[in-house]
């Protein structure tokens, strides 16, 4: 058992790949947004990759451990100790029963993933344990964690202390805060004109404060449309960017009215404006460890270049990525 | 307009869009769910997820599974394969849901965005303005005068996108500007040529005209109706809003709280895109109740 004694900012129990298989009754996937840290952590503790952990936003939380148990950090490195000694990143620990894990706010990166060997054992949800923040529903009681709770552990423990990831199989955040994110154009690319693909490809996005796990908006020049999106039926609704309802992908750059919003893990599943881009599931790491302030900077990739990137990510997701 | 063949265009790594036309006719929407069904019973290695709009279907798929080149040859084959909408069939649940029309709740929230956010008229008094109806007596007999149809699922958990079957209750309405920051649970909103239930209390942009005491998302796993997700209506579902006063509304409440609500639906027929349309045709669309 794990007790939470202060829940940092924004600390959520997911498992990964999410909840997968429900948008079509509007259920996004949820799950952690770097997908790569998460699945390395659970590597690191040997879980099953389904099992669920959390993900920790910008400050983490102070825990006390019920159990001996060996738990991992992996992502951002938000200061962690264990009763005052430093916690590394990207190594497995080992705790004793009554230890509390204080972690601080983030020197680097954006979110920190914490994998506990057995897993949160938080009760499954439409097959999954992520949060569901649109509804209210999965993880632990449907929302971030709260002081005063109690998550149990999975009974089925593995893993020891020391084993390390390879340097070559962790994500390496930029040191200037400029990302460069792959973006693929569709499935409303035609809705935009030249001028402003120009600037989406050519220009740095700041991301907003207003940013969170349903949406990350961007802040960045004007857009310009092609008739397309100005000689359309009323159904459409006024603005240029308005389309008639439709389906939306996790990744989708939205873009409502002038600003374009990155529709994240637990977004809506559609609506009425367009998407221009999609951002590709390779990149989301990067989504997850960027902070609001950051730039990115988009880079146009096939859709068949954005598959082999995902593969490669998942390649370094196995476990040949640990050292002991 | 519906094009010739269906569009494909791509969604990232994971997803490809389908589109049937470029407007909202229900005869899009038939398509779009028509393929969804056959997506799904066609087992295709590889679909991940399919989720209707108004006139397209967005496929998640896993790449390892199948590339896009197959599966957009794949999914073309099934769109052809669904012929003119006419020939389309699609299972239909109907619902009975009770709503209390111009009720005090929703008007409570109207007075409030009056008073915070910007003036404006009482929604009902505009929607029957707009669309050119006598009173708002008139709005709640075209609106409950129908069949709506379930076009997709979704934006939030649960939460229905209807359209109206009879053309002679068709209503349209411009969305707030700017939008409310809340809306009561189970408050009927229209909005361009749509209807919502509103599932939970939240913020929102169409006209509110009714509030139903019957929930249509409930994940506590009370009611065995809900599908495991705690989701009432599927797409292609149909919805008729039956008209309730105050004391029936309490009532309802009341029963909902203590569990024993019976949910009226009627599940015995399919939808048949060809007797609808030749229904469709016999009717003066100038026509209003």
């Amino acid at each position: 058992m794990i007790d939470v004694i202060e829940p940092g900012l924004e600390t959520a129990v997911q498992d990964y790949p999410g909840r997968k298989g429900q948008v079509g009754l509007g259920f996004p996937p949820s799950g952690p947004i770097d997908h790569w840290s998460f699945r390395l952590a659970n590597l690191l503790v040997e879980n099953p990759p389904n099992a669920a952990g959390l993900e920790i936003a910008f400050t983490g939380p102070t825990l006390r451990f019920g159990e001996d148990a060996a738990i991992a950090l992996t992502g951002s490195d938000m200061q962690a100790t264990l009763d005052g000694q430093p916690v590394s990143v990207w190594e497995s620990v080992a705790v004793r029963a009554g230890q509390a894990l204080a972690m601080s706010y983030s020197l680097q990166g954006g979110r920190a993933y914490l994998a506990v060997a057995g897993g949160i054992d938080a009760p499954l949800f439409l097959g999954s344990r992520s949060t569901c923040v649109l509804a209210s529903v999965g993880g632990w009681e449907g929302g971030p964690l709260e002081p005063g709770q109690t998550l149990p552990v999975g009974a089925e423990r593995g893993g020891d202390a020391g084993r390390r990831v390879r340097v070559e199989a962790r994500p390496t955040l930029p040191r200037d805060k400029t990302w460069s994110i792959d973006c693929v154009r569709g499935p409303n690319d035609d809705w935009i004109d030249d001028v402003a693909h120009a600037r989406w490809f050519g220009e740095g996005w700041m991301i907003s404060s207003r940013s969170n796990r349903i949406g990350f908006r961007l802040e960045g020049p004007d857009w310009t449309f092609t008739p397309k999106a100005r000689d359309k039926g009323p159904e459409n609704g006024d603005d240029p960017s308005n389309i008639i309802d439709h389906g939306y992908p996790v990744g989708g750059v939205n873009l409502s009215g002038q600003t374009p919003i990155i529709l994240m893990n637990d977004g809506l599943s559609l609506g009425g404006f367009i998407n221009p881009y999609t951002i590709p599931h390779s990149e989301f790491w990067k989504l997850g460890q960027s902070m609001p302030g950051d730039t990115y900077q988009f880079r146009e990739v096939t859709v068949g270049e954005a598959q082999e990137r995902r593969r490669a990510i998942d390649a370094l997701c196995k476990p040949d990525a640990i050292e002991s | 307009m519906k094009f010739d063949e269906p569009r494909f265009a791509p969604g990232g790594d994971q997803y490809l869009q389908v589109s049937f036309g470029d407007d909202a006719t229900l005869e899009l929407n038939f398509l779009a769910l028509g393929l969804a069904s056959a997506t799904r019973e066609s087992e295709l290695p590889g679909i991940v997820d399919t989720n209707p709009g108004y006139n397209s279907l967005l496929v998640e798929y896993d790449a390892d599974a199948i590339s896009f080149p197959d599966l957009e040859r794949e999914l073309r084959a099934l769109a052809d394969g669904l012929g003119p909408s006419d020939d389309l069939e699609l299972q239909s649940r109907l619902l009975y849901l009770p709503v209390m029309y111009l009720d005090p709740w929703t008007r409570a929230c109207v007075d409030d965005y009056r008073e915070k956010i910007a003036e404006r008229e009482y929604d009902p008094d505009f929607v029957a303005q707009v669309n050119g109806l006598e009173d708002v007596q008139q709005l709640v007999r075209t609106h409950s005068g129908t069949e709506h149809w379930a076009v997709t699922i979704g934006s939030i958990p649960g939460l229905p996108l209807l359209r109206p079957l009879d053309p002679r209750c068709a209503i349209y309405s411009p969305k707030y500007n700017p939008a409310r920051t809340w809306t009561p649970q189970g408050a009927i909103g229209v909005g361009g040529p749509s209807t919502s239930i509103y599932t939970v209390a939240s913020p929102g942009g169409y006209n509110i005209i009714g509030r139903t005491p019957v929930l249509v998302f409930d994940p506590s796993g009370r009611y065995s109706v809900f599908n495991e997700g705690g989701v009432l209506l599927r797409p292609a579902d149909r919805v008729k809003f039956v008209p309730i006063g105050l004391e029936e509304f309490a009532y309802i409440e009341r029963r909902m709280q203590d569990g024993t609500y019976e949910y009226n639906f009627v599940g015995y027929d399919t939808f048949s895109v060809s007797a609808y349309n030749t229904w469709v045709a016999t009717l003066d669309h100038e026509g209003r109740f």
